[in-house]
């Protein structure tokens, strides 16, 4: 049992995660100006969930952190607050204790002091306070004022006692009603805003639709409400209960103080079909539904009733009841004049049944998009795994059984559409895995914010390829070597602003964070502005703590490679940032581990770019399939310039090992693969009998690699080595073609690149 | 270890290499395949063979003789791959002819004296088995002697090596 809970909890988690990632987003565009309703609405919703999920699973401080911060941003959503940048500022703080709130109801951090943002919320909200006097949008409550004279009009006025009774789905726009009359009844509203009686009766079908009306109680308590009678009239015998099926209704009330639509949004997840009346109570009377002739006073007493506006959080939702209920005025006339003299005192906002018909296929649609764009499901990655593999072992047998028919058996229709269907199901399931690396990059921009607020840096960030796609366990893995690169870059990178000045470069430092995919490799570059490695200080303090010896002779990149040593920092003093001499070090070895490497490129004064090279495990690479002393390799196709069939005399060599190849003009140097990789010499075979493609790599320019043949061009699969085994330098991978065969996947970067040992990884496991 | 048996009792799989006889536990195995040339990598240690496509995913193939410091196997009719699992990696180890699948007892087995197989860390003990494929091969009457290989010492070792 406590392990299901544990599963749960565990999915709140990562729901918590998505819901930060899309508020942070939705913050960001509108601290960029982006105000939108739908943006605005996407980071309500966010926090909404998490403030429900936590309700549920009982984080109290998280509860009511995300409440208070909910609050303001429904203000916003409604329009009450304007979103000014200082506003958005207070929700972007808040925006960050909220994630520490969650990691705190993780477990994995201390609980935050919300203390200052909380006050700065509270403040927000009590700054609109001030603008609220202002009637906001008064157009449709002015009959209200003169509630007996009714005509037939948009809304549908109806006795009290009507509440109770079912309501078909309905939403509207209760709020702006509410606020009005009650500065309408400004002397007789007590400094003590009467209660509110909150009925809710969740439909039949409510569990099975996954709307736990307990939930929804527990959110109204947590307002501060208390449950003053439940409605057992539906409850069958015992022997007819179905226990998929609500029966009970619930009479709450709520404390008067709450404003209407924070109660209103307890309903947002409500199941479709419910019941939700929520009604101010008449003075004294803790009894709406039997009101007295009235006093003055009572008369102008909000009642809003409102039939379940699941969709009140989509901002689709308000205009397209309203448009019903003003093109279908007929909303229940006869019982309004019937009782009107004593449903005086009540205002009944919505309508009954036939003027919320015509809106209910709409609404019905606009919830499947919602829920369309909600649907999805948690897989174990392993799962995946296995029917990737599975694929591509359909895939070869396909092949394998294709050969094996005659030639007028495969051109048959049947083969080349079960081939098809594998193709796609193939791709189908790659794309599964594949995520845009967004998601890594999406918790940088609050890391920003922090560090420019300890270290008073001010630092502009620039994202680039934000929707390459990489593998989703390479995301999960880069999130914290791209932490400490960000913060290596603010800490170490950028300098002071005076420094700044002096060398006559902007205040505001720039980081530049990109991605992008060049053949098996995804390279993940940060980029700062700052003032470079100082060579000098790194090979010194590399020196004092005995990383090299003082003698050492050291080439710039061996320097500046040496801030990725385990156990090296130059930070004079211990920040709360980095300096504590493990950043950049768990940079590489993380990164390694992943069967990447971390390239470093540093001009003095100029600024700093680290690089993950990453690889992209399990995605698709377009490449050739060429042959080296007769065993197939995969040249990825990124990399490919030209092919060459020699002339004799156009490779000539060089020294005793190298060789070159005249292309127009130019020379170009040729390697020989099979050299490279130690593989059966053949050195014997001449030019004339290879082949020479010309391929192009970052840091070696255009060089040509000399091969047997090709013998294809397709897309493979890419499987990573280390899985089993562990990186090896020059290979990008390997595949399974189409025989079962393997072939290996030639990472050209590290093969024509600066020369290295081909084995420098370190080595695990059995076949290590 | 399987539920069904008794918990001082295990199954293991026996093979020749060379003229040893060794086991490994059954749990690790995953499954025994026929000699396939593996396709060669660059720039590994000569006893890694290669690699080999188990069922969509790319697994070494380790020649195990070699690995053991010995000289290499002959590839012949028989020669098989034990895959096995250790720690979530799969490996391949080419074997000279797999014997049996037997049951002993843990107090069956004896620790292992300092044989001379290059690391002797990477044998767990000895233990006597009455397995039919090898008496008939060997005509020995009380049981073959088999070493058992320890196959976590034989990940570990290595990495101690490198570290050195």
């Amino acid at each position: 049992m406590s392990d299901d809970l544990d599963d749960i909890q565990a999915i709140f988690f990562e729901e918590c995660a998505e819901g930060l990632a899309t508020a942070e987003a939705g913050l960001s565009a509108m601290a960029d100006g982006d105000v939108s309703a739908g943006t605005i609405a996407g980071v309500f919703r966010a926090v909404h969930s998490i403030k429900g999920g936590a309700g549920a699973f009982g984080h109290a401080a998280l509860t009511a952190f995300s409440h208070r911060f909910e609050n303001v941003l429904d203000e916003v959503r409604a329009g009450r607050i304007e979103p000014t940048p200082g506003v958005t500022r207070v929700m972007l703080t808040a925006f960050d204790v909220l994630a520490d709130h969650v990691a705190a109801a993780q477990g994995t951090s201390p609980l935050p002091n919300d203390a200052a943002v909380a006050a700065a919320l509270d403040q927000v909200l009590a700054d609109r306070g001030v603008a609220e006097a202002a009637p906001v949008a008064p157009a449709p409550v002015a009959p209200a004022s003169e509630p007996v004279a009714v005509e037939p009009d948009p809304f549908g006025f109806e006795p009290v006692t009507a509440i109770v009774e079912p309501f078909d789905p309905f939403g509207f726009e209760p709020v702006t009603v509410t606020l009005d009359l009650l500065d309408d009844a400004g002397p007789v509203v007590a400094d003590e805003p009467l209660p509110w009686t909150v009925t809710f009766v969740p439909s039949d079908a409510a569990l099975a639709n996954g709307g736990e009306p307990m939930l929804i109680v527990r959110e109204l308590e947590m307002l501060g409400g208390t449950i003053t009678g439940v409605d057992l009239s539906r409850l069958p015998s015992l022997r007819d209960l179905e226990p998929e099926h609500a029966y009970l209704g619930w009479t709450i009330s709520v404390p008067g103080t709450v404003d209407e639509s924070a109660i209103g949004e307890c309903f947002d997840f409500v199941a479709p079909e419910s019941i939700v009346d929520i009604v101010r109570d008449v003075a004294g009377d803790a009894a709406p539904a039997m009101p007295s002739p009235a006093p003055a006073a009572v008369e102008i007493a909000p009642v809003v009733a409102m039939t379940v506006p699941t969709l009140i959080a989509t901002p689709l939702a308000a205009p397209a009841p309203a448009a019903a209920a003003a093109t279908t005025p007929v909303a229940a006339p006869a019982s309004v004049s019937a009782t009107a003299p004593v449903a005086a005192p009540v205002i009944a906002m919505p309508v009954a049944a036939p003027a919320a018909r015509p809106a209910r296929p709409d609404e019905a649609e606009a919830q499947r998009t919602h829920e369309v764009a909600a649907q999805t499901i948690r897989v174990d990655l392993t799962k995946l795994d296995m029917l990737l593999n599975l694929v591509g072992e359909l895939v070869i047998r396909g092949s394998i059984l294709a050969d094996r028919l005659s030639p007028k058996d495969q051109e048959r229709v049947e083969l080349p559409q079960l081939s098809r269907l594998t193709r796609e199901i193939q791709d189908t399931v790659m794309s599964l895995r594949a995520q845009p690396i967004k998601q890594a990059f999406s918790r940088v921009p609050r890391m920003l914010r922090d560090l420019s607020a300890e270290t008073g840096k001010q630092v502009i960030l620039e994202t680039t390829g934000e929707t390459t796609e990489v593998d989703k366990g390479v995301i999960e893995k880069i999130g914290d070597p791209l932490t400490h690169m960000i913060r290596n870059a603010v800490d170490h990178g950028i300098e002071s602003a005076e420094k700044r000045l002096a060398a006559g470069k902007p205040v505001q430092g720039t980081i530049k964070l990109s991605a992008e995919q060049k053949g098996a490799r995804i390279f993940v570059r940060v980029a700062d502005d700052g003032g470079g490695i100082d060579r000098a200080r790194v090979r010194a303090k590399a020196v004092e703590k005995g990383i090299v010896a003082a003698d050492a002779v050291l080439t710039d990149e061996e320097i500046d490679q040496l801030i990725c040593a385990p156990g090296f920092s130059t930070a004079e003093t211990i920040s709360n940032i980095s300096g504590r001499g493990v950043g950049m070090d768990v940079v590489r070895s993380n990164v390694e581990a992943l069967g990447g490497r971390v390239e470093i490129a540093s001009v003095p004064g100029k600024g700093t770019t680290f690089t993950m090279v990453l690889p992209l495990t399990l995605a698709i690479l377009e490449g050739m399939i060429v042959r080296l002393a007769g065993q197939r390799f995969v040249l990825p196709l990124a990399n490919v310039i030209e092919t060459v069939q020699p002339e004799p005399g156009q490779v000539r060599p060089t020294t005793t090992t190298g060789e070159v190849i005249e292309l127009r003009g130019n020379y170009l140097p040729v390697r020989r693969l099979t050299r490279t990789f130690g593989f059966a010499d053949n050195d014997a075979q001449t030019p004339e009998e290879s082949l020479v493609i010309i391929v192009e790599s970052e840091t070696a320019g255009h060089v040509g690699l000399m091969v047997d043949t090709i013998d294809d061009r397709r897309e493979v699969v890419i499987k990573s080595l280390d899985q089993n085994l562990h990186p090896i330098r020059g290979l990008g991978g390997a595949t399974i073609l189409g025989d079962g065969s393997i072939a290996l996947i030639l990472d050209i970067e590290a093969l024509v690149g600066p020369s290295a040992p081909l084995t420098r990884y370190p080595q695990k496991g059995l076949a290590a | 270890m399987s539920s069904t048996q008794a918990s001082d009792e295990r199954k293991i799989v026996t093979f020749s290499l060379g003229e040893q006889i060794f086991g490994i536990d059954m749990a690790s195995l995953i499954e025994i395949r026929e000699w396939d040339e593996p396709t060669p990598l660059p720039g590994v240690p000569s006893y890694i063979k290669g690699v080999t496509n188990l069922r969509g995913t790319v697994v070494p193939v380790v020649g195990l003789a070699e690995r053991l410091g010995w000289t290499p196997s002959r590839i012949h009719a028989r020669s098989c791959i034990l895959v096995v699992n250790v720690d979530g990696k799969q490996a391949g180890f080419l074997v000279d002819e797999v014997a049996d699948i037997v049951l002993i007892k843990d107090s069956e087995i004896r620790p292992a004296p300092d044989v001379e197989v290059g690391e002797p860390s990477v044998i767990a003990g000895l233990v006597k088995t009455t397995s039919r494929t090898i008496e008939a091969a060997q005509g020995s009457a009380d049981g073959i002697m088999v070493l058992l290989l320890d196959l976590d010492a034989l990940a570990l070792t290595r990495q101690l090596d490198l570290a050195a």
